[in-house]
């Protein structure tokens, strides 16, 4: 019985691995390693039905599933030209602000947090602050069950389609949780202003900020990609401004800018382009926080993720509060052959998907490019900033150091599998 | 008493799936018993394990594990094994079902009643789409005993 390897549990897949090499007191190579499922899947749903993508590639990612989904919905409606109806798209935004509240409460808390607060783990963290990990977890569990009124379970939820949904949820238990979000918005405005009392390191980068845009919301489903430099692009044209390419160290791509530059998507990306579009609460909360923006500090992310908390509780409630079902559930669909890409707002970035269909609705390609793997390039230049640091700290100090930086920008591995190997190798 | 038999594992991750497979198998083979309990299948729980266990008096959660025994064994770790285990810092960022217990426990009164068994199945191919693995698709008949001998064993204890 001693033997087993209790904590792995099979989930040992994707440990990432960071290496910096380093000459004359400088590091000059980092590399960071990160498995990453999305390249089996392009390949596994190639010959399958449509409608099976959505429930397929909900699989990619255990924390966010509702990306998977919307993303692949909108890439083959766009391929068959179906538009979804309004009522169809309120509840795909509340789905959505459930996956939000869900993600981002267990990442402040209990992925980011205990780094800021200088303890191991949420373990610990629960061990000296329990009022604030009960709350955590009281916070995320709202949005597990607005998960599961509306998907059928909270883990995979299952009544998303192409096209809409299967059935439309009962009004009953999506309204009996309003008087939880409310206390949920309450929690998250004292979420808001505890982020800002938190010790970040120092460490200002000038970021090329990407996030999609929509002029009318907050943007999370349909719009255009904006970049702070400027750019604007159809999700249609995504491409052609961002391009995927393979990196030998990795198995997951890179992604960089037509013009070579790497960018940032995500919480501060979203943030810093899309404050406008923030609903009251959450406005308020950031003008209560004094905050110049654009935010540039990679850890403050978290204070992002924290005035996102707020809009989507209140978005949920207001959503919530609006439903009444009516016409059909989903769009009739019309098979014909076709190519259609689409693009949201994952908690940790833009997630964009094209897929081309033949006249039988069967997949021939698929192309999924995930936040971590655009962010990916992005950490390494954020690493080369922290460097000089990294370099005089002790091997445990470094580590932690570097940990925390790539664990503020939530990549998909951060929850799923464990964590970093640093190694420093020296070339004098 | 209130029990919960779930199995957990992804089914496009080879042996991962084993735990999914062979509680399926049990409800196929053992109907009856499976009526009196509460049956759960999770791909990837994380911390919604712990919603998954409120209200249970007794859970036994039937996953994959890495050990160092042939493929297809089938490991039974009891409560007060599982209770006494400590993950290690290194790897607490992660959410196995070991921690996930653990933080519930240190969290929850409610939680910390409950009497966790955990079957796990050794597998040996974890690999991205790949079939379960021979090994392991010989041991869900056993596990699959394996778990209606412990939910036996409860049902057991309530009525005595």
């Amino acid at each position: 019985m001693k033997t087993i390897e209790v904590p792995a549990l099979a989930r040992v897949e994707g440990e990432g691995g960071l290496y910096i090499g380093v000459k004359d007191g400088k590091a000059v190579e980092i590399r960071l390693d990160i498995y990453e499922p999305p390249r089996f899947f392009e390949g596994f749903l190639v010959g399958r039905y449509l409608q099976e993508v959505p429930d397929i590639t909900a699989r990619i990612c255990g924390i966010c599933p509702v990306a998977y989904q919307m993303s692949s919905a909108y890439a083959l409606e766009k391929a068959l030209d179906v538009r979804v109806s309004p009522p169809v798209r309120a509840l795909r935004r509340l789905l959505y602000c459930a996956e939000y509240i869900e993600s981002h409460a267990l990442h402040i808390y209990l992925l980011q947090a205990p780094d800021l607060l200088g303890v191991p783990s949420a373990l610990d963290l629960a061990a000296v602050a329990p009022e604030v990990v009960k709350g955590a977890l009281r916070m995320k569990k709202i949005g597990n069950e607005v998960l599961k009124a509306i998907g059928g379970r909270s883990v995979h939820p299952v009544n998303a389609c192409v096209g809409g949904w299967y059935r439309w949820p009962d009004a009953a238990p999506l309204k009996a949780l309003l008087p939880e979000l409310e206390w949920g918005l309450e929690a998250a405005k004292e979420c808001v202003k505890w982020s800002l009392t938190l010790p970040y390191p120092d460490l200002e980068i000038a970021y090329e900020f990407v996030a999609l845009h929509h002029p009318d919301e907050y943007g999370v489903i349909e719009g255009e990609v904006w970049s702070s430099k400027g750019r604007k692009l159809p999700v249609a044209e995504f491409e052609t401004g961002y391009i995927e390419e393979h990196v030998k160290h990795s198995n997951a791509l890179h992604s960089h800018t037509v013009d070579g530059g790497h960018y940032l998507t995500g919480p501060l990306a979203r943030l810093n382009l899309n404050h406008a579009q923030l609903m009251p609460a959450a406005q308020k909360a950031l003008k209560d926080a004094k905050l110049k923006l654009p935010l540039k500090n990679p850890y403050k992310s978290l204070i992002a993720r924290a005035i996102e908390l707020v809009h989507f509780y209140e978005e949920a409630i207001a959503l919530i509060k609006a439903y009444a079902p009516a016409g059909p559930a989903h769009a009739e669909l019309t098979l014909k052959a076709g190519e259609g890409a689409g693009a949201t707002e994952a908690p940790r970035g833009l997630l964009y998907h094209r897929y081309k269909i033949d006249e039988h609705g069967r997949v021939q390609f698929a192309k999924i490019t995930p936040p971590t793997a655009q962010n990916l390039p992005r950490i390494e230049e954020d690493l080369f900033a922290l460097a000089p640091k990294l370099m005089k700290m002790e091997q445990e100090a470094a580590t932690l150091t570097a940990e925390h930086l790539v664990r503020a920008y939530d990549p998909c591995i951060s929850c799923a599998t464990h964590f970093l190997k640093l190694k420093i190798e020296s070339r004098e | 008493m209130n029990i919960l038999v779930l199995g957990i594992g992804q089914s496009l991750r080879g042996d991962d799936a084993a735990g999914l497979e062979a509680v399926r198998l049990w409800r196929e083979t053992h109907p009856q018993t499976a009526r009196r309990v509460r049956v759960e299948t999770a791909e990837l729980p994380g911390l919604a394990l712990l919603d998954l266990l409120m209200g249970a008096d007794a859970a036994i959660l039937v996953d994959a594990v890495q050990a160092a025994a042939p493929a297809g064994t089938v490991i039974r770790v009891g409560p007060d094994e599982l209770a006494a285990f400590t993950p290690d810092a290194q790897s607490a960022h992660g959410w196995g079902v070991a921690e996930t217990l653990q933080l519930g426990r240190a969290l929850d009164p409610a939680l910390a009643h409950v009497r966790v068994t955990l079957l796990g199945i050794v597998g040996k191919d974890f690999g991205m789409g790949a079939a379960l693995s021979p090994e392991v698709q010989q041991a869900l008949a056993e596990a699959a005993e394996r778990i209606e001998a412990e939910v036996q064993e409860l049902l057991a204890g309530e009525r005595g």
